[in-house]
């Protein structure tokens, strides 16, 4: 029961994450601060799945990577291409009609319930 | 600070070749960044701790598929092996038997000798078998890892978007027409067969006597250096009769297009097969003096006779191959017009 659960909100989480990280990268980030800032929102990442997906949003050049050796140890910074932006922006869209509609489909049956 | 150096050796050796060192700085700075000032040994096995296992992390960074034939071509690759697997035990079987029947001499009992091509033969179908599956495997392994090229597409967004319209341009089959796919198996195993048994007629065709210890083998029928000779045209037949059973196998029924490559294959298959057949040199002198001297006849007429009383047989079956064709198709042609239902 609990592993069909795990799986289940795995595979849920999963585009949800994506858009999340998207997010937060309009201003340059590297790795551990986009984790902090992600837990700031009450959104657990592991780290294991952060950072390769890091590297496939950079694949498909959704994000730009640079290395910063200015401060005492360098850091890999990401940040959102143009066409991360417009992708971005779409996505949130989507998202947000979705769960809208997601969201009226539950009260539904909420109400059906009663 | 050695669990740290630890933990990134576990983690590097399982990453890609490519970005390696990329990735490894990376963590490294990750993890310097979770730890705090003067960090004690507990600290960095939190942090660790945290990052998780060194395995899975690198495995997040693999860029090659974690399976060995993946959905896109897993069942080609099925259907591959099934096809390969029997024409390939098929041929190697006949060549055992080809290769036995004439190098057993010295094997006097018939039941030995049958009893040794037995274990041989089974002993072969497996090593056959196993290599079948070994290099077919190894084949799809590769295309699965050297093509990357659709990987990140959706696998139907290549062809074109499907519309009911579509079902017109399919033909509803009746089942008499309909192609079977063992019918078109069987074709070409039965390629497979008569192509072993041709490149070894000389020892496989001829005279077999019981000469109370077994039998023993008399003389070959054909004389091999004339068969070998017409190469281009067996491998020309070969191929065409190849060639039309994947075409079948596309098609699945009998059409117009199917009926006529039948024709003119079975036409142009005829046609070599006679030509070799009363080539004057085709049979064994050996072979033709024991034939007349068992029926009483003179030579040049065995000679002649048998030639074209074999060729009679094989145009029987084209003639009667090309026919069945024929019916195969008619009987199909009354099939209501799908366009007309369509249109109600």
């Amino acid at each position: 029961m609990s592993q069909l659960l795990n799986s289940l909100l795995t595979e849920q989480r999963r585009g949800n994450l994506t858009l999340a990280v998207l997010s937060q990268l309009r201003t340059p980030q590297y790795g551990y601060s986009l984790v902090k800032r992600l837990e700031g929102s009450g959104i657990t990442i592991e780290q294991s799945t952060l950072y390769p997906l890091l590297r496939r949003l950079e694949k498909k050049d959704l994000v730009t990577s640079s290395w910063d050796t200015s401060e005492s140890r360098p850091r890999k910074y990401y940040v959102l291409s143009d066409y991360g932006e417009d992708i971005f922006q779409t996505l949130k869209e989507e998202w947000k009609k979705a769960t809208n509609e997601l969201f009226q489909l539950l009260e539904e049956e909420n109400n059906e319930m009663d | 600070m050695k669990w740290i150096e630890v933990y990134l050796q576990e983690v590097e050796r399982r990453l890609p070749e490519k970005n390696r060192e990329d990735i490894l700085l990376e963590i490294q700075s990750t993890i310097q960044d979770m730890l705090p000032e003067n960090p004690s040994e507990n600290d960095v096995k939190d942090v660790l701790q945290e990052l998780g296992d060194p395995v899975k992390l690198a495995q997040g960074y693999s860029e090659k598929p974690m399976h060995l034939i993946g959905p896109r071509y897993y069942d080609l690759y099925i259907s591959l092996i099934k096809l390969i697997l029997p024409i390939a035990i098929t041929v190697s079987l006949i060549t055992l038997l080809a290769e036995n029947i004439i190098g057993n001499v010295e094997e006097t009992s018939l039941i030995g000798m049958i009893l040794s091509i037995l274990g041989k033969g089974l002993w072969l179908i497996l090593s056959v078998g196993m290599q079948v599956f070994f290099w077919i495997t190894v084949i799809f392994a590769l295309i699965e890892r050297v093509d990357f090229s659709s990987e990140d597409e959706e696998p139907t967004s290549s062809r074109k978007e499907w519309t009911p319209e579509k079902l017109k341009k399919v033909s509803h089959t009746p089942k008499k027409r309909a192609i079977s796919q063992w019918e078109v198996y069987g074709a070409i195993i039965w390629t497979a067969i008569w192509a072993t048994v041709y490149f070894h007629a000389d020892q496989l065709l001829g005279i077999y006597e019981n000469q109370g210890e077994g039998l023993t083998y008399i003389t070959p029928a054909l004389n091999q250096d004339v068969l070998l000779s017409y190469w281009p045209g067996i491998v020309l037949v070969i191929g065409l009769e190849i060639a039309l059973a994947l075409y079948k196998l596309l098609k699945k029924e009998w059409s117009k297009d199917v009926v006529w490559f039948n024709t003119i294959q079975e036409l142009l298959s005829i046609g070599i097969f006679v030509w070799i057949i009363t080539d004057e040199r085709l049979f064994q002198s050996a072979f033709i003096n024991y034939i007349s001297d068992l029926f009483q006849w003179n030579s040049a007429q065995v000679a002649d006779g048998l030639a074209w009383r074999i060729a009679a047989i094989f145009i029987i079956f084209a003639v009667w191959n090309i026919i069945d064709g024929f019916i195969k198709y008619k009987k199909g042609v009354k099939k209501t017009k799908l366009k007309h239902e369509f249109g109600k």
